[in-house]
Order: C-alpha cells, then sequence, then structure tokens
C-alpha cells in the first residue's frame, strides 16, 4: 500500500547552515507518526515545508520531492497545502483574538447562503445559525463546551488551543494534521483529552504528524517515531523499543567535548538566591524557581524552548514583570532595575545581539566602551568643569587592548559593529561587559550563530574571565554541548520549574529526562 | 562632515533651489532683497526646527508637539510685554520666563507620549491640536493689564496679535547689523541662532546627550546597559519644548508681533517638513541637516511665490507655491524611506 505522504531526499538550508538534510519520510493513512529533537534539528522546518509555509519559499525553497498517495506535488503556499488535505496546528497561536470563537473555527469555510443564487459565493450573507451549530459540534467532539460567541481573547491559553485544534480538524477533508507541540501549554487533563481526540481522528483515517518534546506523550499515543537530530533522521522506534530514556539519549547525540573547564573556582557561599522567583515572560514563563547561584562558579541553565530559561535574567533585569524573592549576598532585592543592579555588579548580555546586545551604528571603541561610559562612570572626564564627556584617549586605548586581546577582526576601533560578523559581535559584547569588572555576569547564549574557532574562543574568553576575575557567570544556553564543557553546575529547567541540578559529566539520559522533566533522584 | 552628510536628494534639491534663485535673476528681481530675505528667514525658524533635534534622536519621533513648546515661549513674551521690559533685556527675559514654563509643559508633554510608545508622531500631531484650544481659553482669561497687549475695544482678553515695537522687536536683527554689498546682514539673529544650534551639538558630545543618541538607536540596550532610560526620554522631550519656546520667541522678535490663540498651529508642519528636506534618515539627525533643511525649505517657499506671480497669472501663484513646497517634501520623505529599506 502507498504511504500517504512520502517526501523523498527533502532538504532545506537557511544561509549556510542545513536545518534539514536528505529527509526520507513516510505517514499512512491513520497513522501517528511522533517527530522529537532538540531545539534546532528541524521539526519545525519540516512542518513548515509540509504546510507551505512563505518563510520557505522566502529564504530559498526547498529541495527533494513530496508525495501524496504516490503523486508527486508541489506546496508553494498554505493555500495549496489546505487543499490538499493538510491541516496545522502551530507551536504560537494563529487565532484573531478580536474575533468570536466561531469566527475563527470556521475562517474560511463560513457556511452562507446564496445572494446571487450561487452557493458559498464570495458575497454570499454568513449563515450566523448554521456557523454557530457548526462550531458548536466541533467543540463537543474535543470535549469542549464554550460559547461560539465568546471572543476568543476572553479564553485561557488552554482554551485558546483547543480553538486552534478546532479549526483544523473541522476542515473537510482532513487528510493529515501537523501538530507542532500541541500540549505545550496544556495541563496534563487537558493534554489527555487532546491525545483521545487524536486517537480518535485516526481511527477515522487522518494521518497525523506530532511533534513534542514531552516525551511520555510520544510513547503513548504515537504508532512510530523517528528521532531527528542537525537536520538528520538519526533513529526510528516503533511499537515497545519507544521508551523515553532511548529517545532522549538519541536526540542529544554523543558530543565531541574539546575543552573542559578545570577545577571548580567556586568558594561554595550563595552569591545569588531565588525563592519561588516567577517571571512573566510570554512563551518562556517562570513559575516558581528556587536555586542558588555559587560565588566563583560558572552556573549553566537550560531548558527545551518555552520552558524558562530566558527568563531567568530578564526577569532579573525588570524586563518582564516577576514575583518571587531573590537575594543578593543575602540582601533582598528590593526592586528588579537594570540600573541599580548594574551599580551593585549584576550584569546581563542578552541573546538578541542585534537588537539588544550591540550598538549597530556606532563604532566597535564606542560599543566597548558603552556600558563603562554610561553606567560605570570609566573613560570619562569634565569639559568645562561642568558636563561628563568621553575621554576619547582613555576610550580609544582601552578598545585597542581589548581588540587585539580578543581578536576581534575589524577593519578599524572605528568600523560600526553592525559590519561585523556574530562572532566578533559577541566578542564586543563581551569587551564591553569586561569593562564593567561585574561581580555576576548572566550570559544569554553566547555561541549561538558564531562558527566553530570563535565559538572556542568566546567560551575560553568566559572561562577565563571567570578564573581571572572571580566573576561569577551564569550561563544561559540551549546548547548542552557547550554548557557541559564551561560549566561547575548545570540547572536544567521543565516548565517553569527547576527540574534537575546536574554535574556536567551526567550522562546523555540523564539530561534528557531532566529537559522532559522526568528526571528524579536514583 | 558635508561630505557624510550631503546625500543626493538634497543635491537636487538644493540645485532646484538655484534654479530658482536664476529664474528670479532673470525676471529681473531684487536680488539682494530676497538673498537678504533668505538669510532672515532662515535663522528666525531655524531654532525651531532645531527643537526637532532632540526627541527625534531619543527615538521619541517627530515633534509634532512644537505648539506646546511654542505656547511656553509665548507665555514667557506676554510676562516680559506684561513687565513694559524692552529691548535687549526684555528679550532675555522673555526666555527666561519661558524656562519654567517649557519644563512643565514638556514634562506633562513627555508623561503622555510614555503612553504612545511607537505611535508617538500620531499622538504627538493630536496633543499639537488640543493644546491651542486649552490656551485660547487662558489667553482670554489671563489676568494681564498691559493696555497695548489686551483688546483695544471692551479690553479684557489678550489680542491675537501683539505687536513688540515697543519692547523688543527686531533686537536681535538690529544688534550688530551691517550693510554688506547692498545687502543687510542680520548678525545678531545669525550669532545667536548658530549659538544655539553650536550649544546643541555640544550638547550631543556629552554623556547625557550620547545616551539619548543611543536610546534613540536602540531601547533595549539601552536599558541592558544601566541607562534610565525613562530619564533620558522625558529630557529630551523637554528639551524640544524648550527650544521650541525659544524658537518662537526668536521668529517674534524678527517678525515684530507676538501671535497667540491660533499662532501656534502654523509652525510644527513647517518645522518638521524642513528637517525631512534637510535629509534625515531614521534618527540620525543632526544640527547639519536641520539647519540645510530650513534654508532649502525657506528659501524655495520664498522664491516660489513671486516666480510663479510673475509667469503664471498671480491667481495660481500660492497654488503653484503649496505644491512646489509640498511636492519637494514628499520627494525627500520618499528616498528616505526607500533608503530605509536598502
Amino acid at each position: 500500500m502507498t504511504p500517504f505522504l512520502e517526501t523523498k531526499n527533502l532538504s532545506k538550508s537557511f544561509g549556510s547552515t542545513d536545518a534539514l538534510s536528505n529527509l526520507n519520510l513516510s505517514i499512512h493513512r491513520g497513522e501517528i507518526l511522533g517527530v522529537v529533537g532538540a531545539n534546532g534539528s528541524g521539526k519545525t522546518t519540516l512542518m513548515n515545508i509540509l504546510f507551505g509555509n512563505s518563510i520557505i519559499s522566502e529564504t530559498g525553497g526547498y529541495t527533494g520531492e513530496i508525495y501524496i498517495d504516490g503523486e508527486k506535488v508541489e506546496i508553494p503556499s498554505s493555500a495549496d497545502a489546505i487543499r490538499l488535505g493538510l491541516g496545522m496546528v502551530h507551536q504560537e497561536f494563529m487565532l484573531i483574538p478580536e474575533m468570536s470563537v466561531e469566527e475563527n473555527v470556521t475562517m474560511g469555510k463560513e457556511a452562507s447562503s446564496s445572494l446571487f443564487h450561487k452557493k458559498n459565493h464570495a458575497l454570499g450573507w454568513l449563515n450566523q445559525t448554521k456557523n454557530q451549530a457548526f462550531c458548536k459540534k466541533t467543540m463537543e467532539s474535543l470535549g469542549m463546551d464554550i460559547p461560539p460567541k465568546t471572543p476568543v481573547k476572553f479564553l485561557s491559553i488552554t482554551l485558546r488551543q483547543f480553538v486552534e485544534i478546532a479549526r483544523e480538524i473541522s476542515r473537510n477533508p482532513l487528510r493529515l494534521l501537523l501538530l507542532d507541540e500541541p500540549t505545550a501549554a496544556l495541563n496534563y487533563e487537558d493534554s489527555l483529552l487532546l491525545l483521545q481526540t487524536l486517537r480518535e481522528l485516526a481511527g477515522r483515517g487522518v494521518s497525523i504528524l506530532f511533534c513534542s518534546h514531552r516525551l511520555q506523550e510520544i510513547c503513548r499515543i504515537c504508532d512510530r517515531v523517528i528521532v531527528l537530530r542537525d537536520g538528520k533522521q538519526v533513529d526510528e522506534y516503533t511499537g515497545q523499543e519507544m521508551r523515553p530514556d532511548r529517545m532522549a539519549k538519541a536526540m542529544i547525540g554523543h558530543t565531541i567535548r574539546t575543552v573542559h573547564k578545570t577545577a571548580s573556582s567556586s568558594s561554595g557561599e550563595t552569591i545569588l538566591q531565588f525563592s519561588d522567583y516567577q517571571v512573566a515572560m510570554p512563551a518562556d514563563e517562570l513559575r516558581g524557581l528556587n536555586l542558588s547561584v555559587l560565588r566563583g562558579e560558572i552556573l549553566g541553565i537550560s531548558s527545551l524552548s518555552g520552558g524558562g530559561k530566558s527568563a531567568v535574567g530578564y526577569g532579573l533585569m525588570g524586563m518582564f514583570p516577576s514575583s518571587g524573592r531573590v537575594q543578593f549576598h543575602g540582601e533582598e532585592i528590593s526592586s528588579f532595575s537594570a540600573t541599580k543592579l548594574m551599580r551593585q555588579g549584576i550584569l546581563l548580555l542578552p541573546d538578541d545581539r542585534k537588537q539588544q546586545g550591540i550598538l549597530a551604528d556606532k563604532s566597535v571603541t564606542d560599543n566597548i566602551v558603552f556600558t563603562a561610559f554610561h553606567a560605570g562612570a570609566r573613560f570619562q572626564k569634565r569639559a568645562a568643569g561642568l558636563f561628563f564627556v568621553k575621554d576619547k584617549k582613555a576610550a580609544s586605548a582601552y578598545a585597542s587592548q581589548m581588540i587585539s586581546r580578543l581578536q576581534i577582526k575589524c577593519s578599524s576601533p572605528e568600523q560600526p559593529s553592525g559590519e561585523l560578523s556574530g562572532g566578533n559581535q559577541q566578542k564586543v559584547c563581551i569587551a564591553r561587559t569586561s569593562a564593567m569588572n561585574p561581580e555576576v555576569l548572566f550570559v544569554y547564549e553566547p555561541t549561538r550563530g558564531v562558527d566553530v574557532e570563535a565559538k572556542e574562543k568566546i567560551l575560553e574568553l568566559l572561562v577565563r574571565m571567570n578564573k581571572e576575575e572571580q566573576t561569577t557567570i551564569v550561563m544561559i544556553s540551549s546548547e548542552l554541548d557547550e554548557l557541559v564543557r564551561v560549566c561547575d553546575r548545570i540547572a536544567v529547567l521543565c516548565e517553569g520549574t527547576l527540574s534537575a541540578i546536574l554535574p556536567p559529566d551526567a550522562t546523555e539520559e540523564a539530561f534528557g529526562l531532566a529537559y522532559a522533566g522526568e528526571w528524579t533522584h536514583d | 562632515m558635508i561630505r557624510k552628510n550631503l546625500r543626493l536628494p538634497q543635491l537636487i534639491i538644493a540645485g532646484f533651489m538655484l534654479c530658482l534663485f536664476a529664474t528670479a535673476h532673470m525676471l529681473g528681481f531684487n536680488m539682494k532683497t530676497l538673498i537678504s530675505t533668505s538669510f532672515t528667514k532662515f535663522a528666525m525658524n531655524g531654532v525651531m526646527v532645531l527643537a526637532m533635534i532632540p526627541m527625534l534622536k531619543a527615538g521619541a519621533g517627530l515633534n509634532f508637539g512644537l505648539p506646546i513648546g511654542i505656547i511656553s515661549g509665548l507665555v514667557g513674551m506676554c510676562l516680559s510685554i506684561q513687565l513694559r521690559l524692552s529691548g535687549m533685556g526684555g528679550f532675555f527675559c522673555a526666555l527666561l520666563f519661558t524656562l519654567p514654563v517649557a519644563l512643565f509643559f514638556g514634562f506633562l508633554y513627555a508623561l503622555i507620549l510614555d503612553h504612545v510608545k511607537g505611535k508617538e508622531d500620531i499622538a504627538a500631531i493630536f496633543i499639537g491640536y488640543s493644546v491651542i484650544p486649552l490656551m485660547d481659553f487662558f489667553w482670554t482669561v489671563a489676568p494681564f493689564t498691559n493696555r497695548e497687549m489686551l483688546y483695544p475695544i471692551g479690553g479684557s482678553g489678550l489680542r491675537p496679535k501683539i505687536s513688540l515695537e515697543n519692547y523688543f522687536g527686531s533686537v536681535l536683527d538690529n544688534l550688530w547689523s551691517f550693510e554688506l554689498a547692498g545687502l543687510t546682514i542680520p548678525t545678531g539673529l545669525l550669532l545667536f541662532y548658530s549659538l544655539i544650534a553650536l550649544l546643541l551639538f555640544l550638547f550631543f558630545k556629552t554623556r547625557t546627550g550620547e545616551a539619548m543618541e543611543a536610546l534613540g538607536q536602540n531601547e533595549d540596550f539601552c536599558y541592558l546597559a544601566g541607562i534610565p532610560v525613562k530619564k533620558i526620554r522625558h529630557l529630551a522631550i523637554i528639551l524640544s519644548t524648550l527650544i521650541g519656546g525659544v524658537g518662537i520667541i526668536v521668529y517674534a522678535q524678527s517678525y515684530g508681533f507676538v501671535e497667540l490663540y491660533n499662532g501656534p498651529s502654523g509652525f510644527a508642519f513647517p518645522a518638521v517638513s524642513s528637517i525631512i528636506i534637510g535629509g534625515y534618515i531614521g534618527k540620525e539627525s543632526g544640527v547639519f541637516q536641520a539647519m540645510l533643511g530650513t534654508y532649502l525649505y525657506q528659501t524655495i517657499y520664498l522664491l516660489s511665490s513671486p516666480i510663479a506671480n510673475a509667469v503664471l497669472i498671480p491667481e495660481l501663484s500660492e497654488i503653484t507655491r503649496m505644491i512646489v513646497t509640498n511636492g519637494i517634501i514628499l520627494y525627500a520623505f520618499l528616498q528616505q524611506n526607500r533608503r530605509k529599506h536598502d
């Protein structure tokens, strides 16, 4: 029997990185196929290709072939995907908040009466009664009883997820449903309800492609599961072979560990203490963190996306509303403001370099001395005995020293820093923090988008900063590979709480389970 | 600096201006008067264009709320007239009285703009519009007693146009002014304008100034670098308001009248247009662009009407002037946006 959908050598690259390479995959009718993988393994890219999302065509399209019912098809847009019987539930909600549940569910397939004696004419009147009844029926099949006229913006996150699912499953004909982390926003009971609905759908012959970080769920619902790593399929399991620990190991893979941090320089004394710390950061909420950061250590914080790792530092800096207690040197921090914390010696390097980490139009020198000049009162002199102006001599002397020490590749210290490569921009950022000599440094994804050589250099810099200047470093990263190399301890978060604190030499299974929130002591 | 700041659209507009001058010459206009007037117009309007810069640099949008600054200046001048201060003393006292008013109004303006981050331009337009009727009320009931300020008949409420003849009219224009080859050079006016421009230029070399500039480029960056973002933004808006107040005083002394009531409404758009013509790109706008833009805008505005008058039928002259000046603004705007997408 030919599978419903088949891909042959499906590949996609963004710039020089391969998001997906030579994927051969098949889904039969009524089959639930699980797809697991770490962040950046290509799951979302796969979904985007199959659903014809515009991001694919805008970035140069894909290579390879897609067959549906044995026939080769092109899916240039989402409208084409829908015509072929595909539906997709997105990780981020694609709902219109101002519109009602009914309007969201029936959008694009509304029942309308014949204004010009033509069924479903574009100018036909919407048949409210029919649409509402349709919506009610669909929601009931999901076990939900929501008045169809309720605006979506008043619904909870859980209910919104169901509205999104209702919209997709009510497509006719629906033949393949793509689900990208559909249960990420749901609690346990609701996710069970959803899984049950999916089983029923599969029973009616609908094929389902199911992406999730929750390995238990995958094991419970899927007929077959494939594991992606760096855009390649590395493993496939069916039936009894599906076990969370095996999948976790395959997901993370074996790593080549090149540089390790030598002996721990931590004194064992707590420098920063989080107690029941909560941060309302959209899509990366922290729901009660208890964690102590030791003086002089490099602490890694990791989680899958949405697990809450980003919220730790950004919440502290007051970029998102937060609650709970944080103590610095045993004293409670009363207001989360970057200006105040910086004066006390806590600094943060953001992951979004282009948006938050550098001033693209300003020169390398200006960037390097910026924080120290404005917040640390360095490199300044008085003009006319009154106003503070930049001491250009001191600034450029320091900048050239840093440029040669960190081997920042730039045509001159006056080159706008936006013109540098990602790795060199990151070095500029690190030089900028060095000038402040902070006590605690939060650093986000320090090696994201950076080539191999620069990556080593940056990690080395961080380790050196920790060793020579006793800077306590909290490194927040989704790349486990680099964390295990430089950290003293690694805190893994899952769903906004601490899942485990692991030593860098813990097994891959342990990390995999900790990511899934299923790690327990022994 | 000139090479970096002068861009093609500005060169084209400047070329157009020179064409206008040449046409004027061919039509036999009095060139000396035209050139001399163009310099006066440039300097008398210039300060109000400078009032755009702090807000633009800080990323708070185009200062369409210029009427707020202008009103502060008007209040300052009215106080000075009320006290019957004349000459240089009257002028500087008007500046002095403007200061607290501008600080207060500027702060309120800043508080309102905090709520409309990202949509400052459009909000500022309406703030500017709505503050004018409020002040109409004030002008009518304010207890000023100098007869020369009040309505000649009835005697209560300020008159719409107060003459500065007996106070500080033309004090800057006449200061150290001299004739050069038949041209009258308003030295004092040009000097005062240059002084304000220089102070503003120097301000952006200080720590606060650099922080303000960086704020416009990247707010998150500044926040994470420990800059008191809100304070600096407020400061920029207050500074813009204050410069606007100074601007109207400079304008009024040259014009010879203080225009109350709907007077302030007519200044925001020319000032905004000037800086656009001067070639501001995003947040990269300097004193140089403001000055260049002011000269180009004011001169083209000045020349287009008499030329159209002579070449076409007189009824068309005002229409032509509008088409020409607004067309040029649109051209500069299109050029600017296109560059942003490159």
